[in-house]
């Protein structure tokens, strides 16, 4: 990864909204290639939320689970019903009716799942989203910003063909190469290849017995800005959250800005780098004191730096407060690390 | 636009004085060059006028007349040559100078062309064809209030002219005068529906982000007129803008099939290119469009990333630093500038760009809530 990160990282740099970085041909599909050696990564990681970032419908376990959701938005009814494996999108105002097949589900639901469907060659975002606090459908983030005018709008949100390039990019892998979206290609879930790259050189020099050929960059050896730059491809990089923002609580969920905002970052100290505290291969951990020897890593009286004259224990639970995402139905954690005051504002 | 500048690139054409000075031989040579020119036989007249400069190369007017001959033909690099060489014995001689300016507008070298016109315009401030090219020019050249300053006082008076409508509109609408602006396109509309009026009326709603209306008048003035100049640019925005990205490639293709250089075209095709991940062909359009603004910071902004991308880090840094020097509050440029120096290991350097993003990206906010607040 160390050839091709900074490529990629300075590629975000120049525009704001870039694509998912592509690969130059169609790596291969999947995991499969990997696990052949890398079993217990492989089979570890499949546990994963990001393993799960896509689904397609016929295997998704929340439209299974919830076979009739129903919304009711002004004069716009929306339903999702289950027929077999199919999911259908129906949406009418009683004198029109808009009926569309839901082929690909986004997110495993811990906050929410959204829903993309094709029509006329195009793709859409589906205007409402199924909310695990709600056990419900609700609308897609964003959607509130904007009053459907059309029966075609109230089923969805046309997306530009970057925009769904960067979607299923970060969402899945090997369906971007060539700079261009092929989702007869991809396979649902972020991959081993999403942040290891193509690995075909890999397997082809494993094959070969040449193992240095089959040296693959050691994402392991990158500094905290390498990575806020390698997770920040899909997570947001703090270059394209600066530069696009959102601005305000909004960007709460984009971690590697809100983590290079932080006062103790340092992009040369490995001990605050996104996997310092996350194994990518590895479930989220849900315990915060289980991240206390992360902060204290650097936080300690026998290293001379600042300790906390609050508490001992339980670290991220103020420093790192949970924070409401209107429109989320979720909470999610800041990660601009900080002396938390309540009634301060939030930090942008 | 481009077919209102055509009409009066004619030719200076020049019946060489002192006849009888000339040796017998290149007298003949000349009348015969001349007497093909006129019957618009420029491809039989390059030769002759050629042949006849070799024996009597001071005669000024022969040249330009040469000049107007290649010009006829598209060869423009070597009519400027010798337009530029007449001009050395003449430098009075405005129609030569015209002619030159009209050819390094012809290969897009706007900026030369606007300066060959300013002197024009300042010899003779009644060439309503040459103040027009030249408002024209800094026009391209993004010099909006220029284009004002020239035109306004043409404004007042009773004559109705749709290109001094249209040029003006633009520029007035480019530097965010869009009531005045608004007064021509009105100005505009009584002439009926066409290109001008809704590439205005498309300009002003893409000023407001308002995407999808901005696409349907660009739509429609691309059915109006194909030909004009930039509307294949703006169409292509409005595509961008809606999301329709290779529609936009593809409109931008367009523009540039008949005006190669078009910096708004280059830039933006450069920009999807380079999304793309083609990065020669984004580099190419980038320089394309820097020849024609050299200085522009947008698309040096977008040279330096390029040179971040292909590992050039430190010339990356340089124009970075130098685009930050001009313009202080360039954001994208502070941003990418801090990725420049942590590449480099300069955490101070990195960590000043972040907070000056930071502090420029705070004020904006502030600015904007306190707008919304009166």
């Amino acid at each position: 990864m160390k050839a091709t990160l900074p490529a990629y990282a300075c590629l975000w740099l120049m525009l704001p909204g870039l694509p998912f970085p592509a690969t130059a041909a169609s790596p291969v599909p999947g995991d499969s290639a990997c696990t052949v050696c890398h079993l217990t990564q492989g089979t570890h990681y499949r546990t994963t939320p990001m393993a799960d970032a896509l689904e397609k419908v016929d295997v998704c376990r929340i439209l299974r689970e919830h076979p009739d959701l129903s919304f009711q938005e002004g004069p716009y009814h929306t339903h999702i019903a289950r027929q077999g494996d199919r999911s259908i999108l129906t949406v009418t105002n009683g004198a029109e009716t808009f009926t569309v097949p839901l082929p690909w589900a986004f997110g495993r639901g811990r906050a929410g799942q959204t829903y993309v469907f094709e029509y006329n060659g195009a793709f859409y975002e589906s205007r409402v989203s199924f909310f695990d606090a709600l056990g419900a459908l609700d609308l897609t983030m964003g959607a509130a910003n904007s009053k459907p005018q059309t029966i075609l709008e109230a089923a969805g949100r046309h997306m530009g063909a970057m925009e769904a390039r960067e979607c299923f990019g970060c969402h899945s892998n090997g369906g971007v190469f060539e700079g261009k979206l092929h989702p007869e290609a991809l396979v649902p879930g972020v991959g081993c290849q999403s942040c290891h790259g193509p690995v075909q050189e890999h397997t082809d020099a494993v094959h070969a017995g040449d193992p240095v050929a089959a040296e693959l960059p050691h994402l392991g050896a990158l500094s905290a800005e390498d990575m806020a730059e390698l997770c920040g491809r899909c997570h947001r990089t703090w270059s394209q959250i600066a530069l696009n923002g959102p601005r305000g609580v909004n960007n709460v969920r984009f971690q590697p800005y809100r983590l290079v905002n932080s006062k103790c970052y340092d992009g040369g100290d490995r001990r605050i780098r996104c996997a310092a505290c996350h194994d990518p291969h590895g479930e989220l951990e849900t315990n915060p004191a289980a991240y206390d020897a992360k902060c204290t890593a650097c936080h300690a009286t026998a290293l001379h730096t600042k300790v906390c004259r609050v508490a001992k224990a339980n670290c991220v639970g103020c420093h790192m407060p949970k924070i409401e995402l209107p429109g989320a139905h979720a909470r999610f954690t800041d990660h601009q690390i900080r002396i938390a005051r309540a009634g301060d504002a939030y930090p942008n | 636009m481009r077919t209102l500048f055509v009409q009066f690139a004619g030719l200076a054409l020049w019946i060489a004085a002192a006849w009888s000075q000339q040796p017998p031989a290149a007298e003949t040579m000349l009348r015969h060059a001349i007497e093909l020119h006129q019957a618009g036989d420029a491809a039989g007249a390059i030769p002759e006028y050629r042949a006849y400069l070799q024996q009597v190369p001071g005669n000024a007017m022969a040249r330009s007349n040469l000049g107007a001959a290649l010009s006829h033909m598209g060869q423009y690099e070597e009519a400027i040559v010798e337009y530029k060489t007449a001009l050395e014995s003449q430098p009075g001689n405005l129609p030569v100078r015209l002619n030159l300016a009209l050819a390094y507008y012809k290969t897009m070298e706007i900026a030369q062309a606007a300066s060959e016109l300013e002197r024009v315009v300042a010899e003779k401030p009644s060439d309503r064809q040459a103040l027009f090219l030249l408002a024209d020019c800094e026009l391209r050249l993004g010099e909006n209030t220029k284009v004002i300053g020239l035109l306004s006082p043409l404004e007042a008076q009773p004559v109705d002219d749709k290109a001094l409508d249209y040029l003006l509109g633009t520029a007035l609408i480019r530097d965010d005068q869009t009531a005045r602006g608004q007064l021509l396109v009105d100005r505009i509309l009584r002439y009926g529906d066409s290109a001008e009026a809704r590439v205005l009326m498309g300009t002003a709603k893409l000023g407001a982000r308002d995407y999808s209306s901005a696409l349907e008048d660009f739509k429609k003035a691309v059915e109006l007129n194909p030909r004009l100049p930039d509307v294949y640019s703006y169409y292509g925005i409005a595509l961008s803008g809606s999301g329709d990205t290779p529609g936009a490639a593809a409109a931008f293709r367009k523009e540039l099939e008949s005006n190669p250089n078009d910096y708004t075209a280059n830039l933006q095709l450069g920009i999807l290119l380079k999304q793309d991940e083609d990065y020669t062909g984004a580099r190419h359009c980038f320089e394309r469009a820097l020849g024609v603004r050299p200085h522009d910071a947008a698309i040096r902004y977008q040279v330096a990333t390029l040179d971040l991308e292909d590992g050039h880090t430190d010339e990356a840094r340089v124009e970075l630093e130098k685009l930050i020097e001009e313009a202080p509050r360039f954001v994208e440029a502070h941003v990418s500038l801090a990725t420049v120096y942590y590449r480099l290991k300069r955490k101070e350097e990195g960590d000043k760009e972040r907070a000056i993003v930071l502090r420029l990206n705070a004020e904006k906010q502030g600015a904007e809530t306190g707008g919304k607040g009166k």
